[in-house]
């Protein structure tokens, strides 16, 4: 080049050529898009988060989990991502996308998360494989039976999110004898089933096997040490509600169930079995103790993000059950931080299964977004 | 064939100015002016590499033993690797590029440079801003964008030192003398106005104005690919295109080529970025045009390495002498090897089972590491005597260092090639459980980890050979250090 300015010019000039092209162009044609609805105006996808959500995006890029976890599904001629099924779901539909993720999933989403690397599972729909029952789990009373004097102590697993913590009642590990609630997930073992006493979880262990077994079908290898139970003081009283065998096949209810033992003044205290997976109570059970759920995992633990503390009076509701070598000891019980929470909420709404018109949904005819709207929100 | 590297000499012993003598005290007088900020962006670059080296094998292990100190916020794996990923971005490549930039412009624009004191004060606040930055992410406020990471007070602190910085680096242009402007000088010239363009475009479109939802990811990898490209690549090619004929004293093969190198660079490195975002939820002639960019890259990158093998045409075995020379040699032939990297994980059929596995990290060390990384070694092993008036101690430390970094970075891309095919194809067959995938590279992480010891003893061993120089202590000598002991007849070192 002869001269200073047009070498000065071309140099500007090309790297505004690109910006012009690849910014500035794809944000005339998808950078204005607005959530779709029905004729009716109802049925808007997607909607904002909600404030703890948003908090917990941060927590989740506070702590890099972007960079082993993508939030993006491809078409099902580019990879196979829609017809992988996630490790620890009971229920075969459980995958990691029912279709391809498109702009408009992201549109509320600041900064969106796609991800670069899968050192862990996709996330775009974690949020869906949760049971459907999470919400609907609170209202409910929960039929507890007091069959066994509780610890006072125990606690439920404290699934659900926001359950307020605790529950005053002494409680009884009463099972909550199988709960029709709620159908989705097959490995109801009581996940509810908190405070199980230590010696007695030894006792229980054989009739929970089965139910275990059910509970984490991917991952036999994994120990199903998981309890949701954790009541630490529960354990001294070595008692033997563990019943959970009794109710082996059905309660779905997974999820509901340690919800409706939180709501209830007794929770059951069941042997523990591991939370239904993807549950709230899962979630934080994964967070503080990966390995306690999937022998294999690869992810570092957030203790970080969870707060051991003397248990006074009696467990919080949401205190994680764990049994076993991550267990607090007795009288302490382990509960999750605000941002915890917050960054739970976060993954829970996670879900792009709503049907988008311009996407070709494997799962759902999209023609019917209304009715296809899935029950898990 | 002798080596040919020019000797310093220190201005006062000169008694007898021939012409090629003034030459020589005008050179002299132009490192002078520019070593205490040249030297400083060494020192801090060095630091800088030093951390990021540290961080990088604790992220290495911990992805292998995740319960590796987990239960700090601060050393959890989320927040080193990004902490690593800057240091190494921001802290030492950007440091040691522009020192090696400002140093190459000086005596190109065969000019003294003219108030040091201000770049100094530009470099300051880049340090302040990679320092804050990286406290930034460690506390957890991390942006969420890739190579992006740091805070907004950090990033403005960061922008104000690069601002000082690069305009006196262009200043440096109105006070040249000779008019043709050096290949080298376009490279370096187009590195110091694209940073700041893309950089606050990003910074706008992020954050300022943001744009919607999966856009803001389209210009993270717009930036973050002309970053590697536009200021790393630039910096490295300019470099190397000033090395390699001045090792072995002759002209550039040609300068058509060059300019066609070039401007085939400019226009097309700069059009690639969506390629790492291939099948995500975009529309798809965004990453077809990267793809078709990212394949046309092939053009600048055959003609700038035919350029160099041309000019290196049988001068091949002076490698065995000149540190500068093999690094820089080395250098530039990674830079083809992550070409055509780059090439192969942008097209879709690969993509489908490498886009989300360890192969993209294999992908940015090979261009952060391999290629620039290396062509930077060879140059502060060619300026820095020419700075402190000392030649390099130790031909063993220099050995040490090229070897260990060699096989450190030549064993770790084979263990990020090999595992990410394995994990990839494992991620693609949903029979499999996904930890399947996870579980089958842990191998390979392993290995990965291994290639690190060796690059982290490369770079502690530079450091030291690097701090001895600083404290005056290499050897006082007229010839350069060489690898290998030569018997040049005397005055067979030829001063150019």
């Amino acid at each position: 080049m002869k001269g200073f300015t047009p070498l000065v010019l071309g140099i500007l000039a090309t790297l505004a050529f690109s910006w012009l092209g690849l910014a500035y162009i794809p944000d005339l044609q998808i950078g204005h898009l607005d959530p779709q609805s029905d004729e009716e105006g109802t049925d808007i996808y997607p909607m904002p988060k909600s404030g703890m959500a948003e908090r917990g995006r941060r927590v989740y890029i506070a702590n890099g989990c972007f960079y082993c976890h993508s939030e993006q599904v491809r078409a099902d001629y580019a990879a196979s991502d829609v017809d992988r099924p996630r490790d620890a779901a009971s229920s075969p539909t459980a995958k990691w996308g029912d279709r391809r993720s498109a702009p408009r999933d992201y549109i509320f989403d600041r900064p969106a998360l796609l991800g670069k690397m899968r050192m862990g599972p996709d996330l775009a729909n974690i949020g869906k494989a949760a049971p459907a029952e999470e919400e609907a789990a609170l209202p409910q009373p929960s039929p507890v039976n007091p069959a066994n004097p509780a610890p006072p102590g125990a606690s439920p697993a404290a699934a659900n999110t926001s359950p307020p913590p605790g529950k005053a009642a002494p409680q009884q590990n009463a099972k909550p004898p199988a709960q029709p609630s709620t159908p989705t997930s097959p490995d109801g073992a009581p996940p509810a089933a908190n405070a199980t006493p230590a010696p007695a979880n030894a006792a229980a262990e054989p009739s929970s096997k089965p139910a275990a077994q059910q509970a984490t079908p991917p991952a036999p290898g994994a120990p199903p040490p998981a309890v949701n139970a954790s009541a630490p003081p529960a354990n001294a009283a070595g008692q033997q509600n563990a019943k959970p065998a009794t109710q082996p096949p059905n309660p779905p209810a997974a999820a509901a169930s340690p919800a409706q033992a939180a709501a209830a003044p007794s929770p059951a205290a069941s042997p523990s079995e591991s939370p239904v997976p993807y549950s709230a109570a899962w979630h934080h059970q994964h967070l503080y103790a990966p390995r306690s759920l999937n022998l294999d995992s690869d992810m570092p633990a957030y203790k970080f993000l969870y707060e051991k503390r003397r248990v006074g009076g009696e467990q919080s509701a949401d205190a994680i059950n764990l049994r076993g070598e991550g267990a607090p000891g007795e009288g302490w019980e382990i509960v999750p931080t605000y941002d915890a929470k917050c960054l739970v909420a976060y993954l829970m709404s996670l879900n792009q299964s709503h049907p988008l018109n311009e996407v070709k949904s494997a799962a759902l005819p999209a023609a019917s977004p209304a009715a296809a709207k899935p029950a898990a929100k | 064939m002798n080596p040919t590297e020019i000797p310093l000499k220190s201005p006062a012993s000169i008694t007898d100015l021939s012409v090629g003598d003034v030459e020589q005290v005008e050179r002299a007088l132009i490192d002078a002016s520019t070593r205490v900020p040249v030297l400083m962006f060494y020192a801090s670059a060095v630091v800088w590499l030093l951390l990021g080296t540290l961080l990088a094998a604790f992220t290495s292990f911990k992805l292998h033993s995740p319960d590796l100190l987990s239960n700090v916020s601060f050393l959890t794996w989320g927040r080193i690797r990004p902490a690593h990923l800057n240091v190494m971005l921001y802290g030492w490549a950007s440091n040691v590029g522009m020192g090696t930039a400002i140093w190459l412009m000086a005596r190109l624009c065969r000019t003294t440079l003219r108030h040091p004191l201000l770049l100094v004060t530009g470099g300051g606040f880049w340090n302040l801003g990679v320092l804050l930055g990286i406290c930034g992410i460690l506390m957890g406020d991390s942006t969420g964008y890739h190579w992006l990471e740091f805070p907004s007070y950090a990033a403005w602190t960061l922008f104000v030192g690069y601002s000082l910085i690069a305009s006196w680096a262009v200043l440096m242009f109105r006070f040249r003398r000779g008019d043709p402007i050096y290949i080298t000088q376009w490279y370096l010239l187009a590195a110091f106005l694209w940073f700041p363009w893309m950089y606050l475009a990003a910074q706008t479109m992020l954050f300022i104005v943001p744009v919607q939802g999966v856009l803001q990811a389209a210009v993270n990898w717009w930036y973050a690919n002309n970053l590697l490209f536009l200021w790393f690549g630039s910096l490295a090619l300019g470099t190397a295109y000033y090395m390699i004929p001045k090792v072995i004293g002759r002209p550039v093969y040609s300068y058509h080529l060059a300019a066609i190198g070039f401007w085939t660079y400019a226009f097309f490195a700069s059009w690639t970025g969506m390629q790492r975002l291939v099948d995500g939820p975009f529309p798809a002639w965004m990453i077809t045009a990267s793809t078709a960019a990212m394949i046309l890259c092939i053009i600048p990158v055959a003609t700038v390495g035919l350029n160099h093998h041309m000019t290196m045409r049988g001068y091949f075995p002076l490698m065995r002498y000149s540190p500068t020379l093999r690094f820089t040699v080395f250098g530039a032939m990674s830079y083809t090897a992550f070409s055509v990297l780059g090439v192969i994980i942008s097209l879709r059929s690969f993509a489908r089972y490498l886009q989300f596995s360890e192969v993209s990290v294999a992908y940015s060390h090979l261009g952060l590491y391999a290629f620039f990384s290396m062509i930077m070694f060879g140059a502060m092993y060619y300026i820095v005597p020419r700075l402190v008036g000392r030649e390099w101690r130790f031909a063993s430390l220099i050995k040490i260092h090229f070897w260990a970094s060699v096989y450190g970075i030549g064993l770790m891309t084979l263990m990020l090639l090999a595992g990410g095919l394995v994990q990839g194809l494992n991620m693609d067959n949903p029979a499999l459980p996904f930890t399947e995938s996870t579980q089958s590279v842990l191998p390979y992480l392993r290995g990965r980890s291994l290639s690190g010891i060796l690059m982290t003893v490369a770079h502690f061993v530079f450091a030291y050979h690097f701090l001895l120089m600083l404290l005056g202590l290499g050897r006082t000598a007229s010839v350069p250090t060489f690898l290998n002991p030569v018997n040049p007849e005397p005055g067979d070192v030829i001063a150019h």
